[in-house]
């Protein structure tokens, strides 16, 4: 395993190369001969119906699940076990129930036995960057959560993976949290250059996180469609002071088209 | 209340002996032959100033206490060792369950052959009697740990040996204190055991030479012991548990 110091700063994020792959045993395999390229560094979001097998090709991206054809390359490495190089955010609360947040978010550097106060420093950052400061000392039951998954966004880039593999992070949580989710996760990952691939069913988190949107159904890939976006600068009152300010924030390129072209192929 | 209530049941039951036996009662169940509860106290009292009384309660902690560990260390390693690893499962399986059913208070013949000395021998009995509820309670709580927890920590970078250490062995706590709990008693019942058949010194050895001398105010002096220390070491067994597996949502605590 290289260190960070070790690897070229322009090629951070992992390249995958899908071929051919099938997914699943028997007569109706879940992803059937899929090839799909992933650029380093990107965000690709991939969006499906339940059941329409994207989760299960993220799990064979981590190395969770062999393929039954097909392979999937990483920098042109066939992966064949998961790697502390592509960390995977669960949709179900993935933190060690027994260790507190904090220990949790050092445990990718506790395993390649970082010193302690390394340690310590980096996840004080890390949860920092994601608003938790507060909580380093609470174990895992105490959070809401929305808490909780910042936790595990927080825990999965302590190990400066190369590629961050989520897996419907923001599904279990209502509307608000969600939204703030999503904008503090398109901040935190722009700023590692990882690699990032994002499941989800909802069409405007897709078209909202993504750079492109991979979207599967019917256990093969569809259609990638290349999001483009412009910064836009215009008024906006913000909710707790009820005053107008200026607020520049991208906006998507041509979204109602986008998002009826992605819900014609789901 | 409920304080009183407790309180007041065990009063009742003392006061029920204390005149069942002064009366000398013979309700089919002969309470004449047992010892009142002031003659009892009297020999307790008594008993607790002699050294001899310490040292035999000494010797059946040792011997319980050193049997409960290595069963207990054994036990989880027997219990992971057979339910993670490939090889070792079907090696070890078939032995465990050939050799479960049987009650260690029947392996004394062959520890008293086995063992060169008695010492051991109950230390064996009492390790064989605890070994089997942990082995067993943990080979469950290994099987119900969530996968989930493996799958995230092995994106992290963990390895077999770090799943192991870092999610299996505290993952499995709450399930394996289950089973420390129903050792710490089967442990109990057989070291009192072994100690009646063999055995110089103990608490179990002392009860049952008291009744073959027909000192029967000791006998429920030796018993009285044994309760304590049970209740106690019991005690000391859930009192560890309930600090390490804190983390559980509350009212989830396996021996709350």
């Amino acid at each position: 395993m290289t260190t960070l110091t070790e690897r070229a700063p322009a090629v951070r994020g992992l390249a995958f190369a899908v071929e051919a792959l099938t997914l699943g045993y028997g007569r109706a395999p879940v992803l059937r001969e899929l090839d799909l390229a992933i650029r380093p560094g990107e965000v690709l979001a991939v969006a499906g119906a339940s059941g329409s097998g994207k989760s299960t090709l993220l799990r064979a991206l981590a190395g969770l699940l062999a393929p039954a054809a097909g392979r999937v390359l990483a920098d042109g490495v066939v992966v064949a076990a998961t790697s502390a190089d592509r960390a995977m955010v669960f949709q179900d609360d993935g933190l060690l129930p027994w260790r507190t947040v904090r220990r949790n978010v050092e445990l990718p550097l506790a395993l390649r036995k970082v010193p302690r106060a390394e340690r310590r420093a980096a996840a004080a950052s890390w949860l920092d960057r994601v608003g938790l400061t507060g909580s380093a000392d609470l174990l895992p039951r105490e959070l809401s959560g929305g808490m909780r998954q910042r936790v595990q966004l927080a825990r999965a880039l302590a190990g400066a993976p190369r590629a961050v593999l989520m897996d419907e992070p923001f599904g279990a949580l209502d509307a608000q949290t969600r939204a703030e989710m999503q904008r503090l996760l398109l901040g935190v990952l722009r700023e590692t250059r990882a690699t990032v691939v994002f499941v989800t069913h909802d069409v405007d988190e897709a078209l909202l996180l993504g750079d492109r949107v991979a979207v599967i159904g019917g256990g093969s890939l569809r259609t990638v469609i290349e999001v483009t976006r412009e910064e836009v600068t215009r008024e906006e009152v913000t909710r707790e002071e009820v005053t107008r300010e200026e607020v520049t924030r991208e906006e998507v390129n041509g979204e109602d088209d986008l998002r009826a072209r992605v819900l014609k192929e789901l | 209340m409920r304080q009183a209530a407790r309180i007041g049941s065990l009063l009742a039951a003392a006061a029920l002996w204390q005149v069942l036996t002064v009366t000398d009662a013979r309700l089919w169940l002969r309470f004449d032959r047992l010892p009142s509860l002031d003659e009892v106290a009297v020999r307790f009292a008594a008993e607790l100033t002699t050294s001899l009384y310490y040292l035999d309660l000494l010797q059946s902690l040792l011997r319980i206490l050193t049997g409960f560990a290595i069963a207990a260390v054994a036990g989880v390693a027997a219990g992971v060792l057979v339910t993670r690893s490939r090889r070792a499962g079907p090696v070890l399986l078939p032995l465990l369950e050939v050799v479960r059913p049987i009650p260690a208070i029947a392996l004394v013949p062959i520890a008293i052959l086995l063992f060169p000395a008695d010492e051991q021998g109950i230390v064996f009995i009492t390790f064989a009697a605890a070994f089997f509820p942990i082995m067993v309670s943990t080979r469950h709580a290994v099987r119900a740990l969530p996968t989930l927890w493996e799958d995230a920590v092995r994106t992290l970078g963990a390895g077999r040996r770090h799943v192991l250490w870092h999610v299996v062995l505290p993952g499995i706590l709450p399930g394996v204190f289950g089973g420390l709990s129903v050792g710490m008693g089967v442990a109990w019942i057989c070291v009192i055991s072994a100690e009646m058949i063999s055995g110089e010194f103990g608490v179990g050895y002392r009860t049952w030479n008291a009744y073959t001398l027909v000192d029967y105010p000791a006998v429920i002096v030796g018993m009285a012991t044994i309760g304590l220390l049970g209740w106690l070491t019991s005690a000391g067994v859930e009192l560890v548990g309930r600090r390490v597996t804190r983390w559980l949502p509350r009212g989830e605590g396996s021996l709350a």
